[in-house]
């Protein structure tokens, strides 16, 4: 363990920042704590105990291109400039029809001939500094989705910035209401995926390290050698600030009540406030829900991987038309089954670290605690939909 | 299974605080009683006593948990349009403040929702809190907001226990300070006395001279700024009443594809000008988008500013005459002439 002295915060991260990209929570012009790069001179917002996003957007982007394409000029003049007397040849409507489909076939075709691909997957190495203990426990959980757990998928863009990523994480001294770390496994001090862990005590901050990684930050020059003053001062703010999380819930029991619940029209009534918007989700430190699309003008594009959720009245829209959570409350009931049900049936762990962003950012307050609490406990029966 | 532990969801609301809260219990507590509607939604208490959540009351006796007071800032109207009420054809009973019954009227004059279906309760409104604004001020998380008898004063209070005082117009909301019409212009019954208006004669716009008066430059780079954190949840249209079409969107849509899935500014102000334009004659500034905005992206610099254009070019205000027609379904010779 080491000691940082306050006033050498802004020297320690520039000399992380000159040798990696920092990325940390800063306070916007209107308030708002937001992780963003950071340059030497931005005061970092450690007070604030969340900031308002999580900071997943920097290892699994709310917008990333995979890869950038286009077709060559050849490929669509040709299309374009396809002789006209074949069509006038034709002597009923539907040759006529057959023709133009014919053509563009040909067109696709070469177009397809021509397509230039250029592959997109860039991770330069980077800092993430001024995580919390929960931030840190959301990256972990979605490991186990992008990074063949149990052999599924291995994504090469999510693991790429992944490994070049150091988390650097900062113990909660105070907790907020909202917070339940502590009911789903964590801790305002935990080091579950954290490659070092900064303790705020008085005059500095604590650092310790876990991995080769957080130790390669512990070469800066301007540490000094952590007092067992201060190190018993951390303790005690690790300990108090464990004490101050009010349990939420008891997750025994949950995963199944959830499953035999599911039918259950106490669901309507507790999304009867949700707006479906897609707040809690995108504050979210592990939700990882996406979209793949094309993007394209004129002859160039990207394919990109996009953030979806599924509170978006269009997740899960099939192409039939069809949507098998088309109501509310179908979408609704999706986020917290899949939390603490479907996700630990296949990754044998939770998919939630207790930050309580998505309470605490609700536009009508929802409240994932309750929702664990009241579905997740056995109810008296009811008919779907109808009042109990 | 082990007994769950208790962090408390919604706290209660207890003995009523002034007229209009009583009336509003007993209008929703008979409504109920008398089988008038399924359902009430009202404003109750949130996890602490500093905020509101929307209330959703079936049965009469949970009632008293019934709220009215600045902190009730939610626009109701929301859970009325397509797709929300739940069961679809369900009897609704809504309360609405001035500004929520103009979305109602933008509504009904659509024909958008069925009038036998509801039962308005009329809120009249003295401004609700930008909560945002309290918050700052402190470093702890606030619990407790306390509004004076003579509303003059608001204290909020810290889970610590700090506390300090604000005066009542420095919190409230931006178009609150600037209010025309506090009392709903549509309801089926009222819960009391006529508030106050705010302002007479002419409106103003808050905040919208120091938008007008920066260059084009400035305005763009204003723009790109306020756009940048947005994050794309669409909190904002979901939140907005009259934005309908939200499950047909097309900021959403692959096709047509108006809007880029990228997320960055310039395809963020994309679809936050489409949204403008959308509720354009339909959006009274009610600011719903603005509070539900996680990132406190000031949308009203749009909307606010888009209903000043229709007020200064046609004399048009949303939602305030059930019988008019909505803006952009008429047309007069005068408006061509801008004599209005």
């Amino acid at each position: 363990m080491k000691f940082l002295t306050t006033d050498q915060l802004d020297a320690f991260l520039g000399y992380v920042a000159g040798q990696a990209r920092v990325v940390a929570p800063v306070k916007d012009d209107k308030g708002v704590v937001l992780f963003r790069p950071w340059a030497p001179g931005m005061p970092v917002e450690l007070d604030v105990l969340l900031s308002k996003q999580s900071a997943k957007e920097y290892v699994f982007r709310q917008s990333e291109t995979y890869l950038k394409f286009g077709y060559t000029m050849e490929g669509l003049a040709a299309a374009q400039t396809e002789s006209p007397e074949v069509a006038h040849a034709a002597a009923t409507e539907a040759e006529v029809a057959a023709v133009d489909v014919a053509k563009a076939q040909d067109a696709r075709v070469k177009a397809f001939e021509t397509v230039v691909v250029d592959p997109v997957n860039e991770a330069p190495a980077q800092v993430i500094f001024g995580l919390r203990p929960c931030d840190v426990r959301g990256f972990v959980q979605m490991d186990n989705v992008f990074s063949g757990y149990g052999g599924f998928y291995f994504d090469p863009y999510y693991n790429a910035k992944r490994e070049a990523t150091t988390l650097v994480a900062v113990t909660c001294r105070d907790p907020r209401s909202t917070c339940f770390c502590t009911s789903v496994g964590g801790g305002p001090a935990g080091t579950e995926g954290a490659d070092a862990l900064l303790t705020q005590v008085e005059g500095g901050l604590t650092f310790e390290t876990f991995t080769p990684k957080g130790e390669a930050l512990g070469a800066f020059p301007g540490f000094a050698e952590v007092s067992q003053a201060q190190s018993l001062y951390a303790e005690t703010v690790k300990e108090t600030a464990a004490s101050r999380v009010a349990p939420a819930f008891d997750l025994e029991g949950v995963r199944d009540q959830l499953r035999e619940n599911i039918e259950h029209g106490d669901w309507h009534d507790l999304a009867m406030r949700c707006i479906s918007c897609g707040t809690c989700t995108y504050v979210c430190p592990n939700c990882y829900c996406f979209n793949i699309t094309d993007e394209i003008v004129e002859t160039r594009g990207e394919r990109m991987r996009t953030w979806d959720n599924c509170f978006n009245p269009m997740y899960t829209l099939e192409t039939s038309g069809h949507n098998p959570r088309d109501i509310k409350s179908n979408r609704f009931r999706n986020r917290f089954s899949h939390k603490f049900w479907y996700y630990p049936d296949k990754y044998d762990s939770l998919l939630c670290s207790g930050c309580g962003r998505c309470v605490a950012n609700c536009p009508t307050r929802i409240d994932i605690r309750e929702v664990v609490r009241t579905m997740g406990s056995p109810r008296p029966v009811t008919v779907t939909g109808e009042e109990a | 299974m082990a007994t769950q532990p208790q962090v408390v969801a919604q706290v209660p609301a207890g003995a009523p605080s002034n007229p209009t809260e009583a009336k509003v219990r007993e209008l929703a507590k008979a409504a109920l009683a008398e089988g008038r509607v399924d359902y009430v939604i009202g404003w109750r208490y949130g996890y602490d006593r500093s905020q509101a959540i929307p209330a959703f009351i079936s049965d009469p006796a949970e009632a008293d948990e019934l709220i009215i007071n600045p902190l009730i800032h939610h626009n109701l109207v929301t859970f009325l349009k397509r797709k929300m009420p739940d069961p679809p054809n369900a009897k609704i009973g809504v309360c609405v403040k001035g500004c929520d019954s103009r979305t109602l009227v933008a509504l009904l004059q659509e024909e958008l929702v069925d009038k036998e279906r509801l039962y308005v309760i009329g809120v009249p409104c003295r401004g609700t809190f930008e909560r945002r604004k309290i918050e700052k001020e402190f470093s702890d998380e606030v619990v407790d907001i306390v509004v004076s008898a003579d509303r003059t004063t608001v204290t909020a209070t810290t889970r610590s226990g700090e506390s300090k005082d604000f005066a009542f117009d420095d919190v409230l909301r931006s178009q609150c300070t600037a209010c025309r019409y506090p009392n709903p212009r549509y309801a089926d019954v009222m819960a009391g006395e006529d508030a106050p208006a705010r302002l007479e004669g002419e409106p103003v716009w808050p905040g919208i001279d120091e938008f007008e008066a920066l260059s084009a430059a400035e305005k763009d780079a204003t723009l790109a700024r306020v756009f940048e954190t947005c994050i794309r949840c669409f909190a904002c249209i979901h939140a907005c009443p009259v934005c309908y079409c939200w499950d047909q969107c097309v900021c959403r849509s692959r096709k047509p594809k108006l809007v880029g899935q990228k997320v960055e500014a310039s395809e963020n102000l994309m679809f936050q000008t489409i949204h403008m334009f959308h509720v354009a004659g339909r959006c009274p500034s009610c600011g719903a988008c603005d509070q539900a905005c996680p990132v406190e992206i000031p949308l009203y610099l749009l909307h606010r500013k888009m209903n000043k254009e229709l007020y200064d070019m046609l004399g048009f205000e949303a939602g305030v005459d059930l019988d008019a027609k909505p803006v952009f379904q008429t047309f007069k010779i005068e408006d061509a002439l801008g004599e209005h």
